[in-house]
């Protein structure tokens, strides 16, 4: 995990979108300076047209930057041999409703151009896998969104990739199967494989995100551990157990002259979603660049 | 059905189509290039767009050199799989249900059933398939990226050349197991549609002629009427029956005798459905003075196909053959013509115009008129000069005469060399005395003077020979699936870049363009009378017709250069546009001609791929640079 191999790096990335005269519509990404290295998840958040969707599409070669550069494994976003080490969920899973699970992962093993009896390896793993054994010869268009959101991450792995892009994880999966997705980023980052999300779930993202970038009106307005971001500096943190209800009203002072045991004692840490609504407030309040908090990209 | 362009043969067209291709190819790809550059300046600025410009071509070569044979196949399916769920299948049962009820307003009384048929079952194929391509092929690459399923494949190591090559493999597969099924049952449709059988009305015969000792009299009488015909029936002395030809057909007779009654069973229709393979000949004209010229006398007909002979003159069409074996045509020479008729007075308009046929030797000049004939508007005549010619109406010795641009006359041959008593026998032997080293002339005269004949080379042919229907009908529907391949293409490489609707109406408009293709290619090389565009304007609003000289000045100058400018965009226009009509070969099947490997079949389906590959590069480029997630 802690190999300084750069598997994405987006050098000065911007992206407006124009109309059909050419004339400026949207300034979608602003000079985006991002690395991401081996073996980490990382999770892009930000609110509703913040350019998240938009970077991932860079990353991806979807869409073209309008000046900087996105790199993937060294190579131009834009270059399709990246895509042989890449798996790629959708928002929504766009996938062939007229095909079954069988034949959709076998119409994207095909173009990864695998072998067949290799296909038929990968495609029962993969339906097993996500579980959708019981109704993999049932065409896609009869899917709930859960199972929809099944087949489409099983297709983004059909090629055991190493870069894995998920945009929105979770959404439309159950508790249970929030918290299995969520098991089964955590498994394949300690398999080696690098992990790039975004959602708007801040829960899942805390949850599993090594590193974070918040990006607000195209701009990265913070980045760094999800440890150290979410660390609160200037307070302090005391959970103890065992006290009598008597001591507890007096516990600051005489934790020590009590004798109770101190379990811990650090600075506590705040949720992913207060961090997230402190950012994009102070950004409304002060437009342009944030200055990063003291948190730093350092592992 | 007149062939106003002959084609050359594969051997002969090869080389300098190969030529022209590449030129057209070379020119379109600067073109496309320095396009490219310019806009990739333009939006990028000069050193990252000349960049992006030199990374586009090195990928381009890559990209359409090495595509995966199998992310192709797996995109081909996609296509099949995506038109089946599209419903492809309802063509096929509006193709079903056309045909039966067809049999409601095909006209069975119609006195060429054959060509109706044929006409009728070519034409339906060929607008079913082309609507359903059209739509299959404009529309599903918008459909895939406006519901972004496009995504998912553009994120694999799928090349943008492999994505436009599934989707056209793809639909052309589903158009061609179509087709093929279509043409199968449009084959059985016909054969049975046009199937059937006469009875002989046993009281409608009548005896003819004298009677013979020891013979039964001949006898005419009718079949019954089927399919809105009836045909004169003729019973020889021997008892052997036999019919006339009706509606472009007739039918053996089976005779059969139990004590004194006679019984007649007719068979099914004979050659109703055939396929003559026409030997055609090099034509030249003999003028009123008995010169030979290149041309005939224009009568005012706007169609330049034909050129017209005047009667009760030495005028005549002439058409050279070369190759005329006796192997070849061990029965004597099977002419058929289909001659155009200019009256300069209506006469009796049943009646028609009096003309010759006669047979001429190259060589020793010797002029023999087979055959005096009554020529009507629009009736094929077909005639068989026999290996031995006994009953002709003259025979003489002459030369051709034609004057050399220097002024000199020639003749062929020259005169002191004509032998006058070879005309003086009885009988011609037709390949010992007309056939000289396989060259023979066939000379058509109208006789009527001030009445016209008007002919072009197809219009007198040898029927060298006679291929089978069957082989000849589905050859038919080659062309409907080159068409089809084109429609394809073209639809594919809109959709790339357009909008569904829009890459259809742009698909229609290149196979409009495509069917005035040779009108173009004309324009462009100011073959058409009344100048290029800028001229033509100036002429509609001045109301100046096409032959006067435009009036000397400032503005005639400025259209006429304005022209040639134009003149070089319709150039390239008329190249890049498929000429659709080459690829209908309805006339053919339904005229019950042969449609020759080389070139009918060869040169037209060479240029439907010559068509194909560059509208697939152009394709792959619109969709290599296209963002497919905006």
């Amino acid at each position: 995990m802690q190999s300084s191999e750069v598997v994405i790096e987006t050098r000065s990335l911007s992206k407006v979108y124009r109309d059909f005269w050419g004339r400026q519509k949207v300034r979608a990404l602003k000079a985006l300076d991002l690395e991401i290295q081996r073996g980490e998840i990382f999770g892009l958040l930000g609110p509703n047209g913040s350019g998240k969707t938009t970077t991932i599409k860079l990353i991806l070669g979807l869409l073209f930057p309008t000046s900087g550069q996105a790199l993937v494994f060294g190579r131009d976003a834009t270059d399709v041999k990246k895509n042989e080490r890449i798996g790629y969920l959708p928002e929504e899973s766009y996938l062939y409703r007229f095909l079954n699970a069988e034949e959709t992962l076998d119409f994207y093993g095909r173009l990864f151009n695998m072998a067949a009896p290799l296909r038929r390896q990968r495609t029962a793993d993969l339906i097993d896998m996500v579980g959708l054994g019981w109704a993999k010869r049932r065409q896609l268009r009869e899917y709930s969104k859960g199972m929809t959101r099944r087949i489409g991450l099983a297709q983004a792995l059909i090629n055991d990739p190493e870069l894995i892009v998920l945009d929105e994880p979770t959404t439309g999966l159950d508790p249970i199967g929030c918290r299995e997705m969520k098991d089964l980023i955590l498994r394949l980052r300690d398999e080696g494989k690098t992990i790039l999300m975004c959602s708007h779930l801040l829960a899942d993202v805390q949850d599993v995100c090594d590193r974070i970038g918040i990006l607000y009106q195209g701009e990265l307005q913070e980045l760094g551990r999800v440890d150290s971001l979410l660390k609160v500096r200037d307070v302090t943190e005391v959970r103890a157990a065992g006290l009598s209800e008597a001591c507890q009203a007096e516990i600051r002072e005489v934790i020590e002259r009590h004798g109770g045991q101190v379990q811990t004692i650090g600075n506590p840490t705040t949720t992913l979603e207060e961090l997230f609504l402190h950012i994009i407030r102070e950004s409304e309040a002060h437009p342009g660049r944030r200055v990063r908090g003291g948190a730093g990209d350092a592992h | 059905m007149p062939i106003e362009t002959p084609l050359p043969h594969l051997s002969e067209w090869f080389a300098s189509a190969a030529l022209n291709w590449l030129a057209v190819l070379v020119i379109l790809t600067l073109a496309a290039i320095v396009l490219g550059f310019l806009v990739g300046v333009l939006r990028h600025g000069p050193a990252r767009g000349f960049g992006a410009g030199l990374r586009t071509l090195r990928d381009a070569i890559g990209d359409l050199t090495l595509m995966s044979p199998r992310r192709v196949g797996a995109l081909t399916w996609l296509a099949v799989k995506e038109s089946i769920r599209r419903r492809v299948v309802v063509v096929f049962a509006l193709f079903i249900l056309i045909l039966l009820f067809a049999g409601w307003f095909l006209d069975a009384g119609s006195n060429e059933p054959a060509k109706l048929y044929l006409s009728f079952v070519l034409s339906a194929t060929t607008y079913l398939i082309l609507l359903l391509v059209l739509f299959l092929s404009a529309f599903s690459l918008p459909a895939d990226i406006r519901s972004r399923t496009i995504q998912t494949i553009v994120t694999k190591p799928v090349r943008a050349s492999e994505v436009v090559l599934g989707r056209i493999l793809g639909f052309a597969v589903v158009g061609t197991v179509l087709l093929a099924l279509m043409s199968v049952i449009s084959y059985v449709f016909v054969i049975r549609g046009l199937s059937h059988t006469h009875e002989v009305v046993l009281d409608s015969l009548k005896p003819t002629g004298a009677a013979v000792e020891g013979k039964a009299r001949p006898m005419t009488g009718y079949t019954d009427t089927v399919k809105g015909h009836r045909h004169k029936l003729y019973v020889d002395s021997s008892g052997k029956g036999y019919v006339d030809s009706e509606y472009g057909h007739w039918h053996e007779i089976e005779t059969a005798r139990s004590g004194d009654k006679t019984t007649y069973v007719l068979g099914g229709p004979e050659d109703m459905l055939e396929a003559r393979v026409p030997m055609y000949g090099k034509i030249r004209f003999r003028s009123r003075e008995g010169k030979d010229v290149d041309k005939g006398i224009n009568v005012g007909d706007e169609w330049f196909y034909r050129s017209f002979i005047q009667g009760g003159s030495p005028a005549a069409a002439i058409w050279s053959f070369q190759g005329v074996r006796e192997k070849d045509f061990p029965e004597g020479l099977p002419i058929e013509t289909n001659i155009e008729i200019f009256r300069t007075y209506k006469g009796d308009i049943e009646k028609g115009v009096i003309g010759s046929l006669s047979v001429r030797n190259p060589k020793t000049g010797l002029l023999v008129e087979v055959k005096v004939f009554e020529a009507k508007e629009f009736t094929p005549f077909q005639l068989v000069i026999p290996r031995k010619i006994t009953g002709f109406s003259s025979a003489d010795v002459i030369s051709s005469r034609r004057e050399t641009p220097e002024g000199r006359v020639e003749f062929s041959p020259p005169q002191n060399m004509l032998d006058r008593r070879l005309a003086e026998r009885k009988e011609f032997d037709l390949f010992g005395d007309l056939v000289a080293d396989g060259q023979v002339e066939i000379w058509l005269r109208c006789l009527e003077p001030s009445q016209y004949f008007g002919a072009g080379q197809p219009d007198l042919w040898l029927r060298a020979a006679d291929a089978t229907f069957t082989a000849n009908f589905f050859k038919g529907y080659v062309g409907i699936w080159l068409q089809m391949l084109l429609v394809i293409g073209f639809g594919v490489m809109f959709s790339t870049f357009l909008s569904g609707p829009v890459a259809m109406l742009a698909t229609v408009g290149a196979m409009i363009g495509g069917f005035f293709s040779d009108f173009l290619t004309r324009l462009s090389m100011g073959q058409v009378l009344g100048g290029g565009p800028f001229e033509a304007i100036i002429r509609l609003v001045r109301q100046d017709n096409l032959m006067t000289e435009l009036d000397p000045g400032l503005r005639t100058t400025a259209a006429k250069m304005a022209d040639v400018v134009a003149q070089g965009g319709l150039w390239v226009i008329a190249h890049i546009l498929p000429p659709f009509t080459e690829f209908n070969y309805a006339d053919w099947v339904a005229y019950g001609f042969d449609i020759s490997w080389d070139p009918w079949l060869a040169v037209p389906t060479l240029r439907a791929f010559a068509f194909l590959i560059p509208v697939f590069v152009a394709g792959y480029f619109f969709l290599k640079t296209r963002e497919v997630a905006q």
